[in-house]
């Protein structure tokens, strides 16, 4: 997932930093040309964790409303924008899962939309490739079933009982498991910073 | 500490985990972090939730590590496969901006209100005091424009007793998103402003605001919000006896037009208190 040519992702970024700008500064129509850049990504982030196609398009259209409306909120100083924007999307997803009606989760995203297999634009946008690299190896670093459980929580969008459910354990003992995994991860993780 | 430690058997004092290399932080500002990391992978639900929203708002460090975990799981969404969108969202997105744009703020079904310029300004250096926000300049924006367009209007009217009751201002931050729902209750008209400048209608749900008063009894509601404009109402005598510094608001979903009589609420998102200025 590494192995796009550094220059064209520079250049991707770089336009959809700009792209931000301008609609911070109020200019609409830099939407448009965001939203071409960035939906392919952030719709298959909507639906991994939504599970359901038109949810997952109710919550793309939340996610590029809300930019529209509070562009200034992207801080370009803690963030590339294609890492903010799927941060967002994923949020906004979550936030419906957990809000809504939704099952997400529940339905295995197999069954429930059959997914085209190119990735198209995907390769251009991904987010940073040494941060990728380094969040990969410090999760390889936790035990398998804490890993799995983490990777669940975000891929999937399960909640702690979610997980204790599907487990067969007790929510305490999926809560302690997880906090401990966190707590490496972020050693790991800031001793790379 | 964290609230939401509260119910947590698992536990994470010190005797939690494995001898971890040199982390500096303990106690407080590692429960912070774990409940960062937590919210940003989205383990919480229910009140746990609610409290971790609520940081967001007012707690800088919790905002701090959130940020900090959602950029280093990001890279992960690389994993997730794209997919294309119908092109119907798109036209639904231009669709929604061009009707915003073509319709600031209206506000067809909330009463037009009329205040004086007096009470104008007094509800201005109120807002100002709770902290200025974009938002609540714009609900005063939109505050003034109804009052300017209303026969209403009497300017020279001494609205303001020196016995008045201090007005209640509050703000709901609402998730991560930078907005807010600014409340303000003036206690001698048993008015109540609502404020939701620059949030959307997502046209499957509503957002309804409630009270929690004080003395345990049952939740009251205090309205529907009304995305991206200002509701003005007047209490019933007995939701505005529980108003009074201090008293919670929680915000729920709930279906279109807000709860159905007899189901019960929907999930809280967001939560605030009123405040006396």
């Amino acid at each position: 997932m590494t192995d796009q040519p550094a220059q064209s992702a520079d250049i991707a970024r770089e336009h959809l930093r700009a792209a931000m700008v301008r609609l911070a500064d109020g200019d609409a129509q830099a939407l448009e040309q965001i939203y071409d850049a960035t939906r392919v990504k952030l719709f298959g982030i909507c639906l991994r964790i939504l599970g359901d196609r038109k949810e997952a398009e109710d919550a793309l259209q939340d996610v590029y409303i809300n930019l529209w409306q509070r562009a200034d909120r992207y801080d370009p100083t803690r963030a590339s924008p294609i890492s903010w924007l799927a941060t967002f999307a994923r949020n906004r997803a979550i936030d419906r899962l957990r809000t809504g009606k939704v099952r997400g989760g529940a339905v295995p995203v197999e069954e429930a939309a059959p997914l085209p297999d190119e990735a198209p634009l995907a390769d251009a946008l991904l987010v940073d490739a040494e941060r990728t690299a380094q969040i990969h190896e410090c999760l390889g670093k936790l035990d398998e079933r804490t890993r799995t459980h983490i990777s669940s929580a975000f891929f999937d969008g399960f909640t702690y009982a979610e997980l204790a459910e599907r487990a067969d354990v007790p929510l305490g003992t999926m809560k302690s498991w997880i906090r401990r995994g966190l707590k490496r991860l972020r050693t790991c993780l800031e001793a790379s910073e | 500490m964290s609230t939401s430690d509260t119910n947590t058997p698992g536990g994470k004092g010190p005797q939690d985990g494995a001898p971890e290399n040199g982390a500096p932080e303990n106690g407080p500002e590692n429960g912070n972090a774990l409940a960062a990391a937590e919210y940003a992978l989205g383990l919480l639900e229910g009140d746990e939730l609610a409290a971790a929203k609520a940081r967001m708002g007012d707690d800088d460090g919790f905002a701090w590590r959130k940020v900090w975990w959602d950029n280093w799981f990001a890279p992960l969404t690389d994993n997730m496969q794209g997919a294309e969108p119908d092109p119907a969202v798109w036209d639904r997105i231009a669709a929604q901006i061009d009707a915003a744009n073509a319709a600031p703020a209206n506000s067809d079904s909330a009463e037009i209100i009329s205040i004086t310029d007096a009470l104008s300004a007094r509800i201005r250096r109120w807002q100002w005091t709770a902290g200025v926000t974009s938002a609540a300049a714009a609900v005063l924006a939109a505050v003034m424009i109804f009052g300017s367009g209303s026969d209403a209007v009497q300017v020279d009217e001494p609205v303001i007793a020196a016995a008045a009751p201090a007005p209640l201002v509050g703000q709901v931050p609402i998730g991560d998103t930078g907005l807010r729902l600014d409340v303000t209750y003036v206690p001698e008209s048993e008015r109540l402003l609502i404020g939701a400048i620059g949030l959307a209608a997502d046209g499957v749900h509503d957002h309804e605001l409630w009270l929690v008063p004080a003395d345990g009894s049952a939740l009251q509601s205090l309205g529907v919000v009304k995305p991206g404009g200002v509701l003005v109402h007047d209490l019933a005598g007995d939701v505005a006896a529980n108003m009074g510094d201090g008293v919670q608001m929680v915000l729920t979903r709930e279906p279109i037009g807000g709860k159905p009589d007899g189901v019960d609420a929907g999930p809280v998102v967001a939560q605030g208190a009123l405040s006396e200025v």
